[in-house]
């Protein structure tokens, strides 16, 4: 017996000495070749979430293949990884390790949403990892993440563009807003940002209702404005759910405008929903799939050229519009390319055009924050598609 | 009529309608439940499965709608007595819960499959229903939902006819029971089981297309059988009048829930209250409302 | 002199001995030497996976306790190991105690809460049992969504790193040690309650409740106490989670990790520990594999070239469980046993 117990000491003894040793060096320069540059991507591939991880991440790619015909960056090629993080924290964490241990990508072009990326925080500052998240809160810029380039405009700043819409354009009497929300992050930011907005105009808000993704139907959340008498409905509900409503409004003869942000602003909702969707106006920081500039012009080609089926297509510009700002820091980062000078290019990026993807891209040393603009979309219901309605703008300054 | 009234109303009546979908996917899992004693996990997933299938038929095939439902409902029963074959035969006489998480292990390839072939883009169900209501005395209720009703009623009669005087119907009954001593009785329990998952499957489809028209069709239609978890359980698990009343039960208290308590203790409370009801039936009921107390002995 | 044969007991004691015989002894010493080496040898990829092999070891070590030994099946394991996590980050956070306070208090809070719900569910059994457990999931999922005070709500929270006399451990490494001396202390444990009264009474539970009953046992007694070990469990696997990951969010304590884990002792072995352990490891790491096979085919048979889709690795996984239950219901451990006899008996075949 006592043989026994000496052995589990011993087996200790060993496990707690090597507690105290421990460490690990790193050496530096990854992923750029004289030839070729890896980058990494992390984006959901399977699952439900995959509609928008998918076009997302293929715009990333045909962007960079591009790239590539067109002689690469600084006569490098680039190599795009892309690996799945099945929308999961723990997975995402892993995937970052493995693109940066085993694959030793330069940097990786996004980490995902904001979980995933928040998840992802400390190895983003000690690798270095340059990269723009496909999500939209404040912590990523505000204080600076030295690492992180936001992209787009806030929640906050979305809705704010809506409520001054509704004051200054929508020129309606008595508006009597109903906002529909999901009980995740951005539909708690946008709820209070809506909250906030009205308050400083004095228009009431009448209703709350939370309608979540896979609800079946909207009939009680749609029952209930109309007994409140919404005129004005502001969704904060990604695509799904979105439809949902629109559909259930319809069913019920309720015409309010219905109003919704980027995750939802997207030609599928005009698709699926027809008629229905003949009141939505919708707000987002890329342009429409249907806009003639040459950068929207640009990704409609290389998704016909690379076969793609795309689902949202809003996404997919966004995925190209993502590779481009990376391209272009890429090349003005020169032949000396590294994790720091990547990041160095990618702050002198100013009024940065992309031809019509995204707004003005302007990033400097002491921010890196969105540029908070947004365009209005409504729906061309004959067609199938949505159409801009007005150019970048950012929320009005109320005093 | 006074609006508070008819606010009342029109919530009830849509309640119904969507617990009538509820009741539809009940109706398959108290199927299963019934003649072989597990729950199926899968059932989700054949709901999805058909609602693609059917999806395809439609515009891919250019069928009528109204044959591609016959044809869906075939095929995704095919795919019932071929999942039972292969993947549940093998288990009988397992203990209960191995063969359950073969259920579950079934819903996850069966998922990957669909994303697979069928892409994880949201898809339009082309509907074939009017989009605008049917409105009685200001009361709406989609045709969608108007027609699922009475699936699940003309469902629930038939199946309710098939298992009190068929012979079949008694086979299955009795397997539940039962299985060694049916099996020594001369009835062919392999051939319930195969029915059974067809059955099940075939019910499947029918609320997969009603489903697919009232909601997005993508991979993620699979989770909207964890919804109707509380309403078989609340039926209990193998009464077929059981699981209309426990889906409709559910569908009525879930938009009662989202129209009144929503807005006065905030948000979502309208999707968490069904598994509220079904966490108090289950400690006063443990066998559900209608299900069957078992009497142990050693 | 009596001759000795391979297992030979002169005493009840032999026989219920952790080490019996001076090859497992033997073993041991090589596979703690491995564990201790591992880290110098593996990239920072590796150890993670590894880290999380042991958060998923300890919560499946609970649960094979409730379900595997006990017989109670539970679809509500995530939800203790949320409640473990949410008391972690709290404790941490708010009244800074150290990790030796908060694992502890996170274990004992799931386990409070384990043996409440144990208690109402002393009536039901089997499937029933198994939809109370994942609605009680359910409700924890929107406790946490709702109660944003407490939780973060759906912005998550922040876990600040462990720190051990002031040495904060932070890299994966330092992490792995960590873990790897808690996982082995709380799966000696289990092992312990598993040989003892106890576990025998658990057997006997799972067996058949009314024998058991009948021959002494006290089910309301055991079962709860069953109920709130195992939510212990997943209570210390959800601080250790809250430390690991460093940022909690109720997305990652669903129904699907429920499921996960019920996955893991299938798997890896109902009503065993060490099947737990290559549960945990072999879900973690077997999609890994499934990455490497199908790129060596695409290698091999170029028409496969580009067509690999992650859904496969989900796919393999789903059709894994099904296959294990069909063709090996005693799970990895009844394959290492095999093996294990198997070499001790060589060149015999029994």
């Amino acid at each position: 017996m006592r043989h026994h117990r000496y052995w589990m000491v011993k087996l200790a003894l060993v496990v707690t000495l090597s507690l105290l040793t421990a460490g690990w060096v790193f050496a530096d320069a990854r992923g750029v070749t004289k030839d070729a540059v890896k980058l990494g991507l992390v984006l959901v591939k399977t699952g439900p979430v995959a509609a928008l991880g998918l076009p997302n991440g293929q715009g990333m790619v045909d962007y960079m293949n591009y790239l590539n015909e067109q002689g690469g960056i600084n006569g490098r090629k680039v190599e795009v990884i892309w690996e799945d993080d099945q929308f999961e924290a723990p997975k995402s964490v892993a995937a970052v390790k493995k693109l940066i241990h085993r694959d030793k990508v330069l940097s990786l072009i996004t980490t995902g949403g904001t979980q995933q990326t928040i998840a992802n925080l400390e190895q983003i500052n000690e690798f270095k990892i340059t990269n723009i998240p496909n999500a939209l809160v404040r912590e990523f810029f505000d204080p600076l993440q030295p690492y992180i380039f936001a992209m787009g405009a806030t929640y906050e700043a979305q809705y704010q563009c809506i409520v001054d819409y509704i004051v200054h354009e929508l020129k309606m009497k008595d508006v009597r807003i109903g906002v529909v929300y999901e009980k995740k992050e951005y539909g708690k930011i946008s709820l209070d940002a809506i909250k906030e907005r009205a308050a400083k105009y004095k228009i009431p808000v009448v209703a709350e209702l939370v309608l979540p993704t896979g609800s079946v139907d909207a009939s009680s959340q749609v029952m209930a404005l109309q007994k409140e008498n919404a005129n004005v409905v502001i969704t904060c509900t990604l695509l799904p759910a979105t439809i949902t409503f629109l559909k259930s409004g319809q069913k019920y003869n309720y015409w309010p405008t219905v109003f919704g942000f980027n995750w939802a602003t997207d030609d599928m909702i005009v698709k699926a929903c027809d008629e229905a969707a003949k009141n939505y106006i919708g707000v987002n920081f890329v342009g429409a799939w249907s806009d003639e500039t040459p950068g929207i012009k640009l990704a409609r080609e290389l998704a016909k050229k690379n076969n793609r089926e795309i689902g949202l297509t809003s996404l997919y510009i966004n995925g190209v519009g993502v590779s481009w700002l990376f391209g272009e820091a890429m090349k003005r980062a020169g032949k000396d390319l590294s994790p720091e000078s990547l990041k160095t290019a990618m702050e002198t990026l100013k009024n940065y055009e992309t031809g019509g993807v995204f707004p003005p891209v302007n990033y400097s040393s002491t921010s890196h924050a969105p540029g908070e603009m947004v365009k209005f979309f409504k729906a061309d219901v004959p067609n199938k598609r949505l159409i801009s309605i007005s150019d970048w703008r950012k929320p009005k300054e109320l005093k | 009529m006074e609006s508070s009234l008819l606010y009342f109303l029109g919530l009830s009546v849509s309640g119904l309608a969507v617990g009538s979908l509820y009741a539809l996917i009940a109706l398959g899992f108290v199927l299963i439940y019934k003649a072989t004693k597990i729950v199926n996990f899968a059932q989700g997933e054949a709901i999805m499965v058909a609602a693609f299938i059917c999806y395809y038929l439609v515009t891919l095939f250019q069928i009528s709608f109204w044959i591609a439902l016959p044809l869906t409902m075939l095929l995704t029963g095919l795919l019932g007595v071929l999942s039972e074959r292969l993947v549940l035969r093998p288990m009988l006489g397992e203990p209960v819960f191995s063969v359950v998480m073969v259920t579950i292990g079934l819903s996850i390839f069966l998922r990957s499959l669909a994303g697979i072939f069928f892409g994880h883009h949201n898809y339009v169900f082309p509907s074939p229903f009017p989009a605008e209501g049917l409105r009685v005395g200001g009361v709406v209720l989609s045709y969608t939902h108007l027609w699922s009703m009475l699936a699940s009623f003309v469902l629930m009669l038939a199946f309710f006819i098939f298992f009190k005087f068929t012979n079949m119907g008694l086979s299955m009954r009795g397997t539940a029971n039962d299985q060694d001593t049916v099996a020594l009785m001369g009835v062919n329990v392999r051939r319930v089981f195969a029915l059974t998952w067809g059955l099940a499957f075939l019910i499947a489809a029918v609320a997969g297309i009603f489903l697919a028209n009232v909601m997005v069709l993508n991979v993620g239609l699979a989770f909207v059988a964890i919804s109707a978890f509380p309403a078989m359980i609340l039926g209990g698990m193998e009464s077929v009048p059981g699981a209309i009343i426990g889906g409709l039960a559910i569908g009525l208290i879930e938009n009662l829930a989202g129209g009144y308590l929503d807005q006065m203790i905030g948000g979502g409370v309208k999707d968490v209250t069904p598994f509220v009801v079904l966490f108090v039936i289950l400690m006063i009921r443990p066998y559900g409302l209608f299900g069957q107390e078992e009497i142990e002995r050693v | 002199m009596p001759i000795r044969s391979k297992t030979f007991n002169e005493s009840y004691y032999e026989d219920i001995k952790l080490f019996r015989t001076i090859w497992i002894k033997f073993w041991a010493v090589i596979f703690v030497a491995a564990l201790v080496l591992l880290p110098y040898f593996g990239d920072p990829y590796f150890v993670y996976l590894v880290n999380l092999s042991c958060l998923a070891a300890v919560a499946a070590v609970g649960l094979n306790i409730l379900t595997g030994y006990t017989g109670l099946i539970s679809l509500g394991h995530a939800a203790f190991v949320a409640i473990g996590a949410y008391t972690t980050a709290n404790l941490a956070n708010h009244l800074g105690t150290p990790f030796w306070i908060n694992l502890p208090a996170a274990g004992l809070i799931a386990a409070v809460a384990g043996a409440i719900v144990g208690i109402p569910c002393l009536r039901l059994k089997g499937l029933y049992l198994a939809m109370i457990t994942m609605s009680f999931g359910v409700l924890v999922e929107y406790v946490v969504i709702t109660w944003e005070g407490l939780t973060g709500g759906v912005r998550g929270m922040s876990v600040p790193a462990i720190s051990i006399l002031g040495y904060k451990l932070s890299s994966d490494e330092q992490l792995y040690f960590f873990l790897i001396v808690i996982t082995a202390l709380l799966l000696f444990a289990a092992n312990n309650i598993t040989r003892t009264r106890v576990g025998r009474a658990f057997v006997a539970i799972r067996d058949r409740d009314v024998a058991a009953e009948a021959i002494g046992v006290n089910l309301t007694y055991y079962k709860v106490l069953s109920f709130a070990i195992s939510s212990f469990y997943a209570g210390v696997a959800g601080g250790l989670y809250a430390y690991t990951i460093r940022h909690i969010h109720p997305d990652h304590f669903t129904l699907l990790l429920s499921i996960q884990y019920i996955t893991m002792i299938i798997v890896g072995g109902m009503g065993s520990i060490v099947g737990s352990i290559f549960g945990a490891v072999f879900i973690v790491v077997v999609p890994e594999f499934i990455k490497l096979f199908a790129q060596a085919s695409a290698r091999v048979f170029p028409v496969l070239e580009g067509r690999y889709d992650e859904e496969w690795n989900i796919a393999a996984f789903g059709l894994l469980i099904i296959l294990f239950l069909i063709f090996e219901p005693g799970g990895l451990y009844s394959i290492w046993n095999r093996i294990k006899i198997g070499f001790k008996n060589w060149p015999f075949t029994y």
